[in-house]
């Protein structure tokens, strides 16, 4: 018997006006699996993830995480839980250095709070010197090139996609939704991310992962969900989909 | 130093104090938080009005020259913490309206309004704070106790507005310095990339605006109980822009650009240039002043756009055995 996903989306609507964006869209994201979301622009994936990530409220149907109903919940209630997304643009806080751009994204700061800040250091000092040091060993992990004091600004393209990702892990995620994270990246640097998500998925992180590159959802999605004119088309592997008459004629062959 | 000199030079200080208070106050709110209040003058303005009808008598006392309401009469030093809750309140219902569901330009086009409105306002409800001709003949704080010499009480004046200067540069470090410091920063750099990380945007903004807008008021209520007069005429918008110019000259983003801003535009180029000799028609220096500042954040902005001072990040100290092995 399988386990109750981490996540399930049902009957989820989106209008725009008269436009119909998402109609009915319902699926699953098991616990441990990168899962991915595939189709044409204009498909409704982006869409789809914005309500999921709550940077969007749905006109109807719900999203379930974590065994809790949370459609219609603000972005950052839902990052509490563990439900935390990337950007398909580079999104690092630019005028921040490398290792305070992870440090802004841990969990739960005291330091955070006006009256501690107020009170000085002594409140908060051993609690910044763990997410430091996590900050670094996320950094290393990643090898991403660029010294910590640097300004996240002036990072390459690939880097910032890398610092993203590392970003993204230090707010101790348990669903991570991905929008297009190879987009712009050279085919070296793929490679590199593609083996830094499937390390994470083996040690247990679950993905929800919008991308146009095939032959990367070939190699981390199972299951993959195809979605065309805000519906769901089919999913399943993406061998299953590839002997799919209706996926190659909305999709893949075209 | 003659005592026309000890005057002119302890009323720059005092102006100093008073500017530089509020400069680190804006920065915290534009520099750091990155919210464009072009309403702030109005919040420097609330403090001082909220101190004045607190240290003023009954409005009833004085013969009924001036009309205004509460006259509570009340002790140094609280008038100036009530000017200072005041200012933050304020904010904080400014901040509920404003800073929710719109971008942060279109945040600053509601500010400008606000300042327009606050000033029409005051102007003609004239049992508030008694109109266009304001207040005057404020008590002066512990005037009458320390019975000092007016050159004597000058130095008083300076020494105390030193005191709340500093006491308002701990606070600011502090929550510069701190790791809501950094949120705040990262919410200004991108704020849908902070709130996928659990930050919570407003509530993030309103503290950066309530704070600086407590500031603000606590700043007014020094200056208003300087000068023991406050009126509609010297918090009109545009002084919201001179102290936008200071962060930006000085460096927005960081204290120390905030400190060296407010004694370069507001102090050295407006106030101490008050008593140069007039030439040409009549206001041709004052328009001259503005010529100045204007040019003075122009240039700025094209050779040294990031301020004397730019923005800091913070560096982490590394400690022994931990360094990573090349």
């Amino acid at each position: 018997m399988s386990p109750e996903p981490l996540l399930s989306v049902r009957n989820l609507a989106k209008n725009f006006g008269g436009v119909q964006a998402v109609r009915d869209v319902s699926f699953d994201v098991k616990a441990g699996s990168i899962t991915g979301l595939i189709g044409p622009n204009g498909a409704g994936k982006s869409s789809v993830l914005a309500i999921v990530s709550g940077f969007l409220a749905p006109t109807s149907g719900s999203v379930h995480f974590a065994g809790e109903v949370v459609s219609g919940f603000s972005a950052y209630r839902l990052a509490r839980r563990g439900l935390v997304r990337t950007f398909q643009l580079s999104s690092e806080f630019e005028r921040l250095s490398v290792i305070e751009n992870l440090l802004v994204a841990a969990p739960n700061q005291r330091g955070e709070r006006l009256r501690d800040a107020l009170a000085g250091r002594w409140r908060w000092r051993d609690e910044e010197d763990a997410a430091v040091a996590r900050a670094r060993e996320l950094l290393a992990r990643f090898e991403i090139p660029a010294k910590e004091d640097d300004l996240a600004g002036d990072l390459s393209g690939g880097q910032k996609r890398l610092l993203e990702l590392a970003r993204a892990l230090m707010a101790e995620p348990k669903l991570l939704l991905l929008d297009e994270p190879m987009a712009g990246v050279n085919p070296a640097l793929i490679r590199r991310i593609e083996a830094h998500l499937l390390a994470l998925r083996d040690e247990g992180l679950t993905m929800l992962m919008v991308e146009h590159e095939l032959g990367v959802v070939e190699r981390l999605c199972d299951p993959v969900v195809v979605m065309a004119q805000g519906q769901v088309l089919s999913s399943g592997t993406m061998a299953e989909l590839r002997m799919n008459e209706e996926v190659l004629d909305a999709y893949l062959s075209g | 130093m003659s005592s026309s000199m000890q005057f002119y030079v302890s009323n720059l200080l005092v102006y100093l104090g008073v500017d530089v208070m509020a400069c680190l106050g804006l920065n915290l709110q534009f520099g750091v938080a990155g919210l464009i209040n072009l309403a702030f003058i109005v919040f420097q303005a609330a403090g001082a009005y909220t101190a004045s009808v607190l240290t003023l008598g009954p409005s009833s006392s004085m013969g009924g020259f001036q009309s205004y309401i509460l006259g509570a009469h009340l002790p140094f030093p609280l008038p100036l913490l009530a000017a200072a809750v005041v200012g933050g309140a304020l904010s904080y219902i400014v901040g509920l309206i404003a800073l929710r569901r719109l971008r942060t330009d279109y945040q600053a086009m509601v500010m400008l309004v606000i300042s327009l409105i606050a000033t029409t306002v005051v102007t003609n409800a004239t049992g508030l704070f008694n109109g266009s001709n304001g207040l005057a003949l404020i008590p002066r704080p512990l005037q009458s106790v320390l019975g000092l010499s007016p050159v004597g009480y000058q130095w008083f004046y300076v020494a105390l507005t030193f005191a709340c200067t500093i006491l308002v540069w701990v606070v600011v470090r502090r929550i510069t310095g701190s790791p809501l410091g950094r949120t705040l920063r990262a919410v200004r750099d991108n704020d849908a990339a902070a709130a996928s990380l659990g930050k919570n945007v407003t509530q993030m903004r309103l503290i950066a605006f309530v704070s600086g807008g407590a500031i603000a008021g606590f700043s007014g209520a020094i200056l208003a109980q300087y000068i023991s007069a406050w009126s509609p005429g010297s918090w009109l918008f545009p002084e919201s822009f001179v102290y936008f110019s200071a962060v930006i000259v000085g460096g927005a983003g960081n204290n120390m650009g905030a400190v060296v801003g407010a004694a370069l535009v507001p102090v050295l180029f407006l106030e101490a240039t008050r008593y140069i000799p007039q030439f040409g028609y009549p206001g041709l220096v004052d328009a001259l002043q503005w010529v100045v500042v204007g040019l003075l954040t122009l240039a700025v902005m094209w050779f040294r756009p990031r301020g004397v001072f730019p923005e800091k990040t913070r560096r982490f100290a590394r400690t022994p055995g931990s360094e990573p092995t090349p």
